[in-house]
């Protein structure tokens, strides 16, 4: 019992940096119907942009505002330069310049700041452990846990009770409606790849705490799509529920199911459930219904 | 036409899908300044887009101006963007109650709003959409997928009123709505026409209905305009009374045998 609590907090700890980064990747979804393959890639871009500002002697809060700031510009300037011209282009062609995109981050990475794996030195959080009764949780967990319900709240905020929040879920909504009030698409777009940015870029740099930093960490951006499949692809709740749900899952596998197995369990777990999920519930838990009045 | 000055100004324009199909082949019409005008025509006539190409909602959709003109006060804005339009104060109501389903119906009209921005003008906004919509003060907090389909009406007018339109582009308002709504909608239109001073230009299949709310309208058939005279003279009009309200002389409905509508064909491009 005292395992299983351990795995079920450590995995909802982490599952909330992943529904971070899927709740970025479901706003470019829900807002521009773009399939973001490149959103691991925003992760490492953020995670070694935070990481630059604290080896400069930066305090961490502020490199963190720095990559924020930074994210933002870079999500624009995505936007700006790559997609824009691909409105109205088949979906095809928009996924595999996500693709290229991808590639493109990954070569800026390796080329900026090599291959090897790097850690924030002197490290941010505390060793020492935070222990309840007989469950122990590192305390760099419990801060990520913090940080990332933190700008979770803030984004939902933002969508709920600002102009542009609403005008970028009306899009969502009728983009054709939202053109003739006025809203700019384009902005919309621009704005939902500066956000995706900025949420992956502190779920990167809450990663790099935990295990430090290298390309693998790209890897997230695979594990957000079991995560937003089964929330629903365009459902910002879904997308949280499903980031969370995502990480109790792989740490139960793996804490349950790798001595049955070579190694690796963790990483296949969230897929094979996303396949099941697909099968069962295509829609996933809170993906629109269209509404039908009858 | 009164001689009041013209809001809008539409100058022989000639539209474009897809830089091959040719959806307007020269229209011109004109908006009076607080004047409501009608713009008639059969399915595919060529309304919509009309309206689109005034709004600007033309190019998202591949589609373009080619010849002509739009002026709106003396300021052309054919080739301005949706959102410049939309600043100026012109506002499309598009077809088939598109409301954002997934937002309450407050907040449908705070995005109508979106560029007049949050201030004290959102507060006065709400309150003159709900003094002319009271039903949508009731039902404010309500995901408007789920209004009925009057309410929705209701709700897409008033998020247009939202943004301070000096002309509302109205595309059938009517369509699909019970009789008693559709009399108070169009009361209300009228209302926002006379007491806003808001100019309308108001597309509409059901014709009794335009001519009874437009005291001047356009007949557009193929993308062309084809007829443009007062309400009046359009109701005494025999061809629009066969093929718009479906009336012969004397106001009886028609007989199939004496239909033989292949042998008398509408023939207004002499």
């Amino acid at each position: 019992m005292d395992l299983f609590l351990q795995l079920l907090i450590t995995g909802v700890m982490v599952g909330s940096i992943y529904a971070l980064v899927a709740l970025g990747w479901t706003l470019i979804y829900k807002c521009s119907g773009v399939l973001n393959l490149a959103m691991g890639e925003l992760t490492l871009m953020g995670a070694y942009v935070c990481l630059s500002f604290y080896t400069w002697g930066i305090p961490f809060p502020l490199a963190v505002v720095g990559m924020l700031i930074i994210g933002f510009i870079l999500g624009l300037l995505t936007e700006r330069l790559f997609l824009r011209r691909m409105v109205g282009e088949s979906i095809l062609a928009v996924i595999m310049v996500t693709v290229g995109l991808s590639f493109f981050f990954r070569g800026i990475v390796a080329f900026t700041w090599g291959t090897d794996t790097r850690v924030f030195d002197p490290p941010v959080f505390p060793a020492e452990p935070i222990r309840w009764g007989r469950i122990v949780v590192g305390q760099v967990y419990v801060w990520s846990f913090v940080a990332a319900l933190v700008m979770l709240v803030v984004f939902v905020a933002f969508f709920k009770y600002t102009r542009w929040g609403l005008s970028m879920q009306a899009t969502a909504d009728d983009e054709m409606a939202a053109l003739s009030l006025g809203v700019s698409a384009h902005r919309v777009y621009a704005l939902a790849w500066a956000i995706a940015f900025m949420a992956a870029g502190v779920g990167g740099t809450l990663l790099g705490n935990i295990n430090g930093l290298n390309i693998s960490v790209g890897y997230l951006g695979l594990l957000v799509l079991p995560a937003v499949v089964l929330g629903g692809l365009n459902s910002v709740p879904g997308a949280i529920v499903g980031g969370i749900a995502i990480g109790v899952l792989q740490n139960l596998s793996a804490g349950y199911l790798s001595r049955f197995t070579p190694g690796g369990i963790k990483e296949i777990a969230p897929f094979a459930f996303m396949v099941i999920i697909l099968l069962f519930r295509p829609y996933g838990l809170w993906g629109w219904v269209k509404i039908e009045r009858v | 036409m009164d001689e009041r000055r013209s809001a809008l100004q539409i100058n022989n324009i000639e539209v474009m899908y897809h830089e091959v199909i040719l959806a307007l082949k020269g229209v011109s019409l004109e908006v009076p300044q607080g004047g409501i005008v009608g713009l008639l025509g059969a399915n595919g006539a060529g309304k919509s887009t009309t309206l689109k190409a005034i709004s600007g909602l033309l190019k998202h959709e591949d589609g373009e101006v080619t010849e002509g003109s739009i002026e709106f006060l003396g300021q052309r804005i054919d080739k301005k963007s949706a959102e410049e339009i939309a600043g100026l104060g012109i506002v499309q109501v598009i077809e088939g109650r598109r409301v954002f389903e997934h937002l309450t119906v407050e907040e449908n009209l705070r995005v109508g709003a979106h560029l007049r921005g949050n201030g004290a003008h959102l507060r006065r906004g709400l309150d003159a959409v709900y003094h002319y919509f009271p039903r949508l003060k009731d039902r404010r907090d309500v995901q408007a997928g789920y209004l009925s389909g009057g309410e929705q009406q209701m709700t897409v007018i008033g998020r247009a009123l939202m943004a301070r339109p000096q002309i509302m582009l109205l595309d059938e308002p009517s369509m699909g709505l019970a009789p008693m709504l559709i009399k108070e909608i169009f009361e209300i239109i009228t209302r926002l026409n006379r007491e806003e001073g808001i100019s309308i230009l108001l597309v509409e299949q059901n014709v009794k209905l335009a001519l009874a709310t437009a005291p001047y309208a356009y007949v557009l058939e193929n993308g062309r305009v084809v007829m443009d005279e007062p309400a009046e003279k359009l109701r005494e009009n025999p061809d629009i009374r066969d093929f718009y309200l479906g009336l012969t002389d004397l106001g009886a409905r028609k007989s199939f045998r004496a239909v033989k509508h292949y042998k008398r064909r509408k023939r207004w491009l002499t």
